[in-house]
């Protein structure tokens, strides 16, 4: 086990790091850093046996945290890289080439791809918007702020939800930067819409069917926007799509602390649940994640331009399997 | 995984006195029938630490160390013995052997800890953490009535091994540790720690459990650039603890920034744009707020983490370091925490050892422990002792609340309450000892009663 996976697997498991593009980068650059001390054994190949390594790590990681989708899309480019890697490359060179795979993925597919979607999303933002957000998306927070250098003038609504409380720091960040902001929870957003002229969100993954799959909360978000005809703009990185199809929350999700739920952290007296937690027929569930359907979205902003819902499988067909993520 | 093992084992220390000898030094002392030094060896070779070095203080006890680790430990761990000079200190031990030291952690064991507190946990918190330096805090160890004559002058003021511990909120880092001396004179606490951390917490009730987890770039710079630290506890860890906000000894601080060339610019604002994902989505520590200044910018403070893992209260750990822990982890082992000894013990909480003979009429209590080939006689009583191997015990005999080594010979009618009774000792007929300790070889005359002493052959 190599120890900057083992350390990224420990921030994982104890929620040091959250958000997928963080979570991302921060495999990656581990799986960087465990490559470039890698040493071929005896008597092996250097694909065989890095693959056979870097499923190794996978599963740890996995044991630490399941994996996200953006994740999972990362580690399906790095194998395919080392699978690809010519035979006649020497142990050092295959290293080097690989380490700059993934520099260029992260830079490419992360860095410029959220430079574009801000370029393109804060074309949307007019003066005397009252934009809407929810939880802490980066890509949403590297937005608003290019917005404000850009000078235009608006407000943002940052709503939350317990138990993560997300919105929280990215408050603090974009209070800090000089904007104007309101802070409420999620169950007074069909309250605030009726100012709100437009909602930005981030998601965790867009399916094949324009279903987008996102933190906890972001489907009632969407839905309220609707119900009240606000646009809902989506920022989504093109390598976060999947070609997966899903139907409702359940069927794939990620359970997070029942306890987290039933107590609130900071606060050992608030504990209303008692001893009706030990029953046998009450069951904490505690979701991490939520599928909106696409009849609530409005449009997709991604590094390949501007899209309704609906061309999202256009883009996994054309860019995402053929190129492979070049 | 790239952590390697030092144990410093000590030699014949002088508090433990007459228990040590020139035969027995202080790692080869036996609890429960083992000697202190299996336990830290087994719990190693249950976290599949297998590459040890172990430090001694002398060379003597170092071959004597050796000897026992080459035959008990064969094929199950790879141990190097290295001697040091006696009376160096822990410091000064990690100085002599520094060339050995490769990895790039390093876990540092004190050779007389008898705990199950997993070093993979402590491991784990120096990791997360990216630490310059972990400790390992656990609760008090409830200590049994202390000996009236033998512990020296009467300390009334403060228990052995009190220390103060300051944290943070979150109980990971260390925020400031006093031991021992200082605690005579006024508590100075770090403003800048204060104002950086907002809010600590000072607790009393933590035994440092001397299980530290090091950076060794760090370790060897403060080593040699600090010459006059003896002891990793009371110099080196206060130093690093101190020191957490204006860091001295990293010489990887913060990234430089660059200044040449337009393609350098690019890369640094990609670099800052990655950086800043990763910061906005992480927990930062107090350290990273405070390096990076009130307006935000990297300045040149650096700064390096001091952790701290905190013990579960079901864990035991015990550090034998005076005679009345001695006694108090024999009692332990062989009572609350018998799942240390390793030993399985019968339906009477007792382990008598199956070539073991009672006499009749003798009764064995509940947590005692008899060793092989032992002899007791007839109407012997044994009560919340541990009795080693080969010792032959007369009649009427009382064992209470002692230990009694190996190869004793113990006559007729004596009584011992609450003594330490070294091996090949041989006490005649009704000789009483209460709080006493016996040293190894020594002869007892018939009929004597000693109370509190300490009974040792004179060195020619």
């Amino acid at each position: 086990m190599h120890r900057a996976v083992y350390k990224v697997g420990l921030q994982y498991l104890a929620g040091d790091i959250t958000g997928g593009n963080a979570r991302c980068i921060a495999m990656l650059q581990a799986f960087s850093e465990a490559i470039r001390d890698y040493t071929t054994p005896a008597e092996k190949t250097l694909t065989r046996d890095l693959t056979a390594k870097i499923g190794s790590y996978v599963s740890f990681l996995i044991e630490c945290r399941p994996l996200s989708i953006s994740m999972g899309n990362a580690i399906r480019f790095l194998k395919n890289r080392i699978a690809k890697l010519p035979l006649t490359l020497s142990e050092s060179e295959a290293k080097t080439s690989l380490c700059l795979d993934i520099d260029r993925f992260i830079n490419e597919k992360i860095i410029l791809a959220d430079r574009v979607i801000v370029r393109h999303a804060s074309t949307k933002i007019r003066d005397g918007d009252v934009l809407l957000t929810y939880g802490s998306s980066c890509v949403v927070e590297m937005l608003l702020s290019h917005a404000l250098e850009l000078g235009k003038k608006f407000h943002v609504v940052i709503v939350d939800s317990r138990p993560k409380l997300e919105g929280q720091s990215l408050l603090r960040r974009l209070v800090a930067n000089g904007l104007n902001c309101t802070y409420t929870h999620l169950n007074a957003v069909s309250y605030i819409m009726h100012e709100v002229t437009r909602v930005f969100l981030g998601a965790s993954s867009i399916l094949s069917n324009g279903t987008v799959y996102s933190r906890v909360g972001t489907a009632a978000v969407a839905m309220v926007a609707n119900a009240f005809s606000v646009p809902v703009l989506i920022c989504c990185e093109a390598y976060k799509f999947h070609e997966r199809v899903q139907l409702d929350s359940i069927c794939f999700n990620e359970l997070g602390d029942p306890q987290a739920v039933a107590k609130v952290s900071g606060r050992g007296d608030v504990n209303y649940l008692g001893s009706l937690g030990n029953k046998d027929n009450l069951q904490l569930l505690n979701l991490m994640y939520d599928a909106t359907p696409s009849e609530y979205i409005s449009m997709i902003v991604t590094d390949y331009g501007m899209i309704p819902p609906t061309s999202v499988p256009v883009i996994v067909r054309e860019y995402c399997r053929d190129q492979l993520w070049i | 995984m790239d952590f390697q093992v030092v144990v410093l084992a000590g030699g014949f220390s002088k508090k433990l006195v007459p228990l040590v000898s020139k035969e027995v030094p202080k790692a080869l002392l036996p609890v429960a029938n083992r000697p202190v030094l299996s336990y830290v060896l087994d719990l190693l070779e249950q976290s599949n630490l297998k590459d040890l070095i172990v430090v001694v203080e002398g060379s003597d006890a170092a071959f004597r160390v050796g000897g026992w680790i080459s035959a008990a430990y064969l094929d199950r761990l790879h141990v190097d013995v290295a001697p040091v000079p006696e009376d160096i200190g822990t410091a000064g031990a990690l100085r002599a052997i520094s060339h050995h030291l490769t990895a790039r952690d390093i876990l540092v064991v004190s050779g007389d800890l008898v705990s199950d507190v997993p070093p993979g946990a402590v491991a784990a918190a120096h990791r997360r953490h990216d630490a310059v330096v972990t400790a390992t805090l656990c609760s008090n160890p409830v200590s049994g009535p202390a000996d009236s004559g033998s512990s020296g002058a009467k300390d009334k003021t403060k228990k052995p091994g009190r220390n103060i511990i300051g944290l943070d909120p979150s109980r990971q880092f260390l925020l400031h540790i006093a031991a021992g001396a200082e605690l005579e004179k006024d508590l100075r606490v770090q403003k800048s720690i204060l104002r950086a951390v907002g809010e600590m917490e000072l607790r009393a009730d933590l035994m440092d459990a001397h299980l530290y987890a090091i950076k060794r770039s760090v370790l060897l710079e403060v080593l040699d650039q600090k010459e006059t630290f003896q002891s990793i506890k009371k110099d080196v860890l206060p130093y690093l603890v101190r020191s957490q906000l204006k860091s001295e000894v990293l010489s990887n601080g913060a990234p430089q920034v660059e200044e040449n060339g337009n393609d350098k610019v690019n890369s640094q604002s990609k670099r800052i744009t990655q950086s800043q994902i990763l910061a906005n989505a992480s927990n930062r520590s107090f350290h990273e707020l405070y390096a990076f200044g009130p307006d935000g910018s990297a300045s040149a403070r650096r700064t390096h983490k001091c952790c701290v893992y905190i013990a579960n209260n079901n864990k035991y750990c015990a550090r034998l370091n005076s005679i009345q822990a001695f006694s108090d982890i024999n009692r332990d082992v062989t009572g609350e925490a018998n799942h240390l000894s390793g030993y399985s013990f019968s339906a009477h909480n007792n382990l008598i050892h199956p070539s073991a003979e009672l006499g009749s009429k003798t009764t064995v209590g509940p947590h005692c422990l008899l060793g092989e080939g032992s002899q007791m006689g007839d109407k012997c009583s044994v009560k919340r002792s541990v009795i080693g191997r080969h010792c032959r015990i007369g009649s009427s005999v009382k064992i209470v609340n002692s230990v009694v080594m190996d190869h004793v010979t113990i006559g007729d009618g004596c009584s011992v309450q609450g003594s330490v009774v070294c091996s090949n000792v041989q006490l005649q007929e009704r000789v009483t000892l209460k709080d006493c300790q016996v040293g190894a070889s020594y002869v007892v005359t018939a009929g004597s009663e000693y109370r509190g002493e300490s009974l040792a052959k004179k060195e020619k």
